[in-house]
């Protein structure tokens, strides 16, 4: 385990990474998301993807004339979730699940995750600790 | 008595010029610093050294316009949310030099006789240096990601000298380069735990003159490095070159 320091060091350079689609030059740039929005959806996980490059979360998230809309969630690498103190068995399909996310800006239903509630109401990260609530969310749409 | 001080001063010479002592075995057991371990690039924050600045890039005609309107394109891309691929989101390997510092994903470097090798975490890249090797001419080495590197101990710095890098595969800062591209690294530890690399990039058809830049690394003592097999690559390129994200239906 690292020390809270690189952890601290680790949520910097996280955070830039997600902010920024400069020369950090990870797997693939983070435009296609909107860094200046949030959205926030609940719904039931169907499937946990603990793969690389990303790791993904697929949601059921119920609307409110009784239809569904499903959302894919992309996460860091299982090494960056790693580090931050993840484990490949937080997340399990039918787990009621909470998702604050940076929306996909081509308006499809999925985003990259900023902070997930799990059922029990532990918090997580994308490869930080689980970051402060954001200034506002929208309703996922 | 005098052959005693000459043993000193010649042991002491060795040591502050950093010269190679050979054992029986032919093994270097001079002052050759360990870096075997772990090593996570430092992009600032606490405790990161000054960075040194780079060298300014100056191109040839007309791979300057070209770079100018390839950067201006990325640019143009991202703002508008559409990031275009590379072969980093297409899985690909970084290839030299973009691999020697990818986010901050670790790189393990491990020494055995003869050989230093890099292996980094993401996309689990290899890149083996042959120690005390000439180098091949460079229309003799095939080119690929990594391409060819022999290295040498100069003293307590690692200078490696690496030819036949694919012109495919992305430089610094998006440069572009010939199959004439060398690349002169020198590895140094600046810290007990603070590793540089000094990155010159030499290429006679693209740049009027090398480009130098410096990485820095902090050791990540007992860390485990991370399977990384980019077997579930959800994001796809599209008919305009677009990065796109796969959403899955249900």
């Amino acid at each position: 385990m690292r020390s809270p320091s690189m952890s601290s060091r680790l949520m910097v350079v996280f955070a830039a990474l997600v902010l920024s689609s400069g020369p950090l030059g990870a797997h693939h740039s983070f435009a296609m998301f909107d860094s200046a929005n949030k959205t926030t959806i609940s719904g039931t996980v169907t499937k946990f993807e603990w793969t690389n490059p990303h790791v993904f979360i697929e949601v059921d998230v119920p609307g409110t004339k009784g239809d569904v809309k499903h959302w894919s969630v992309e996460l860091g690498s299982p090494s960056i979730l790693l580090r931050s103190g993840w484990k490949f068995t937080d997340v399990k399909p039918g787990d009621k699940i909470t998702a604050i996310l940076n929306p996909l800006r081509d308006g499809r239903p999925g985003g990259m995750l900023y902070r997930l509630t799990l059922p029990d109401g532990t918090m997580r990260g994308n490869g930080t600790a689980p970051p402060a609530d954001p200034p506002a969310t929208r309703s996922a749409p | 008595m005098r052959t005693g001080h000459a043993i000193a001063a010649a042991v002491l010479l060795a040591l502050v010029s950093g010269s190679i002592v050979r054992g029986q075995s032919g093994q270097p057991v001079s002052n050759v610093p360990t870096i075997t371990g772990a090593w996570e690039p430092m992009r600032g924050g606490p405790g990161a050294p000054a960075p040194t600045p780079p060298s300014a890039i100056v191109l040839k005609a007309p791979y300057a316009a070209e770079w100018q309107a390839k950067r201006a394109a990325q640019d143009e891309a991202t703002k508008k949310g559409e990031p275009l691929a590379t072969l980093g989101s297409e899985c690909l390997p970084y290839g030299m030099p973009t691999m020697m510092a990818v986010a901050n994903y670790p790189m393990e470097i491990l020494q055995t006789p003869g050989q230093v090798t890099l292996v980094t975490e993401v996309h689990s890249e290899v890149r083996r240096v042959f120690l005390d090797r000439p180098q091949m001419k460079l229309e003799e080495v095939p080119p690929g990601y990594s391409g060819r590197s022999v290295g040498r101990w100069e003293g307590d710095t690692l200078v490696i000298d690496t030819v036949g890098i694919d012109p495919k595969v992305a430089g610094y800062q998006s440069l572009p380069h010939s199959p004439q591209l060398r690349i002169t690294e020198r590895i140094r530890l600046v810290a007990p735990d603070i590793l540089n690399d000094q990155i010159t990039l030499d290429d006679p058809v693209v740049l009027e003159k090398p480009v130098t830049y410096t990485l820095a690394y902090r050791r990540l003592p007992k860390y485990e490095m991370v399977e990384f097999v980019c077997d579930n690559n959800r994001e796809y390129t599209d008919d305009k070159g677009v990065v796109r994200m796969k959403v899955l239906e249900k």
